[in-house]
């Protein structure tokens, strides 16, 4: 079994969700034009990782296999379904700006990905971390993106104006297709610095 | 207040296909479009499967929505209650052509469990009850996201089939340049926008 | 017990799903009311920001909004803000954008010589083309805008029409049909304010 340190290794860099297994990007790259609003999205999905891994951990000497997916599912709903109330309550702008993509956290497949393999197999504990850090290193890709999208299209960082007042907002940046560019870019750079780290090692 | 708010059908259609596309332009649907993309044949099969599924389920759950939730007020369940019914559907699909059609079931019934999971299918369902769309708008929505999605998977299989064999920066093969090719998709589709102007 | 058996695999299902659901209307019932008073609020303060009156903060807005005066004539419900002069009237309105309805706020001076904003409250235009909208420099031309014969209107796609007095804006680039919507909703709201003020427009 892995150590907790190895674990985030993994889930942050080596077998990053996106850019090594280009999963559940569909629920959040539509959201990455403003950081804000992928900081908010991306940390639902930290929690709904990490509380879905613990509570399937909890209860998986409990769960018939014949309804094993179905009740993960459950699991994973009624999680997002909280994310959901509490945003509605707290953060009702947010809420709105997000709109449908809240509730399509659920098929997220980095969320069932984790459950599947690793909360089944594994303690409690340990499956919540890996839940955190799986959510973290999806976080940390799309926050990448969010900031090049707000910067370049809108000129701002987190709503802070920081460009010179004549820079001239990329439109494309702000279009769903300059999400897939900066993708595919972070992919090629992340493997091509894993490619020489597997050179030297 | 739906008197005004009434789109044209053949507008709604016609846009869900192309410059409003599921996956080019609300990125639904992404995993498994990466995956299969790889092969042509498995595209063409999980792109009328997609498609079907979309078209029966943006209808039921628009009953369940209209019929069930919000008399109950209990809308605040639906993303519970549409992924259930996303399941039983799938499930239910497959018995039936698994009955009717040996042939059928080769060609679209092996791809049914991966729809379930596909964001594709509760992102429409989640999109019609937003925009608040009528049962007919809801079903036109579904069939022309569907058919947007298909042309959308078949159109990328043939690029990587050519892309697969083009030398490239090895840490850009696979994934990378699929993206990119996606990007260049989806700004040829949104290109359409001026074009659709049949209202 | 035989954790396989079928009894077991449905009552297990239904005592699952009973406990989420039974949390999950606790949580929606609790939050219910935090939930209506921020529909409130935002409705406040749209209308408000329509009148031109800057707020910040809920508490703020319900202050504010206790100046405005809701009245209904011919049917329509009209926010009427006391200026001095011909008074200010904003009326919320729902139109048909290209997507789903488009909803918003639009305020006029008494003598529908000028418009004095626009607030747009909820929209699911395309992201970064249509959704543009909601955008401040496009709402912003729709502030203190002369109203010429009767419309505004919607001229070729631009950077935005600083000119109040030529009765035009400019629409968004790549948004071609939005902005016709657009100039189709201020034409029928403006018609419907002059009906229930009885002025001619």
């Amino acid at each position: 079994m892995s150590s907790p340190k190895e674990i985030m290794r993994e889930n942050l860099w080596t077998n990053n969700p996106i850019f090594m297994q280009i999963l559940g990007i569909c629920s959040a790259l539509a959201v990455t034009n403003l950081m804000i609003n992928t900081l908010i999205m991306t940390l639902g999905v930290v929690f709904v990782t990490a509380m879905s891994n613990l509570t399937v951990s909890l209860m998986k000497s409990l769960i018939p296999r014949k309804v094993r997916m179905i009740v993960q599912t459950l699991i994973i709903a009624f999680y997002v379904i909280i994310v959901d109330i509490l945003l509605r309550a707290y953060l009702p702008d947010i809420s709105r700006a997000l709109g449908p993509y809240v509730g399509l956290i659920i098929t997220n497949c980095i969320i069932m990905g984790r459950a599947e393999a690793f909360a089944q197999s594994n303690p409690p504990v340990l499956s919540l971390w890996d839940g955190v850090t799986s959510g973290m290193g999806y976080m940390g890709v799309l926050m990448t993106i969010a900031f090049v999208r707000e910067l370049l299209g809108f000129g701002t960082v987190l709503g802070f104006p920081v460009l010179p007042s004549g820079f001239e907002p990329w439109i494309i940046m702000v279009t769903p297709p300059s999400a897939f560019f900066l993708l595919g870019i972070i992919i090629w750079i992340g493997k091509t610095i894993m490619n020489k780290e597997g050179a030297t090692a | 207040m739906n008197a005004e708010t009434l789109l044209n059908p053949f507008s709604l259609f016609f846009a869900s296909i192309i410059t409003s596309n599921i996956l080019l332009s609300n990125f639904l649907g992404m995993c498994s479009f990466i995956a299969i993309s790889k092969d042509s044949s498995s595209s063409n099969g999980l792109g009328m499967a997609v498609t079907v599924v979309l078209t029966v389920t943006t209808a039921i759950n628009w009953l369940i929505l209209h019929h069930v939730l919000i008399p109950l007020d209990l809308v605040y369940l639906r993303f519970i209650v549409f992924i259930v019914s996303i399941a039983a559907v799938v499930q239910m699909l497959e018995m039936i052509i698994d009955r009717v059609s040996q042939a059928l079931y080769l060609n679209l019934g092996i791809f049914l469990p991966l729809i379930t999971v596909n964001c594709a299918i509760l992102g429409v369902s989640l999109f019609m009850e937003i925009r608040q769309y009528t049962l007919l708008q809801s079903v036109i929505y579904g069939l022309g996201s569907g058919l947007g999605w298909w042309l959308a998977i078949m159109l990328l299989s043939a690029i990587r089939k050519k892309t697969e064999k083009s030398k490239v920066s090895p840490a850009l093969q696979g994934p990378g340049l699929t993206m990119i090719t996606i990007g260049f998709m989806a700004m040829a589709f949104i290109g359409f926008s001026g074009m659709l102007a049949v209202q | 017990m035989n954790k396989q058996s079928l009894p077991y695999t449905i009552g297990f299902t239904f005592f699952i799903s009973f406990l989420f659901v039974l949390f999950l209307s606790f949580a929606h019932h609790t939050t219910a009311p935090r939930v209506e008073r921020n529909r409130e609020v935002t409705r406040q303060r749209s209308i408000l920001s329509a009148l031109g009156v800057e707020t910040s903060g809920p508490d703020q807005i319900q202050e504010a909004f206790r100046e405005v005066k809701e009245i209904e004539r011919e049917g329509i419900t009209l926010f009427r803000l006391d200026d001095g002069e011909t008074g200010v009237y904003a009326k919320e309105f729902i139109g048909s954008g290209v997507w789903g309805p488009i909803e918003g706020v639009l305020a006029v001076t008494g003598d529908l010589a000028r418009t004095r904003g626009l607030e747009i409250v909820d929209q699911t235009e395309t992201p970064g083309l249509g959704g543009r909208i909601t955008e401040g420099w496009f709402k912003e031309q729709l502030r203190d805008l002369r109203i010429v014969e009767g419309t505004i209107r919607v001229a070729a796609p631009g950077e935005g029409d600083t000119d109040k007095e030529n009765g035009k804006i400019d629409a968004i680039t790549g948004a071609t049909r939005t902005s016709e919507r657009m100039g189709v909703i201020f034409k029928n709201e403006l018609e419907r304010i002059a009906s229930a003020l009885g002025v001619e427009l």
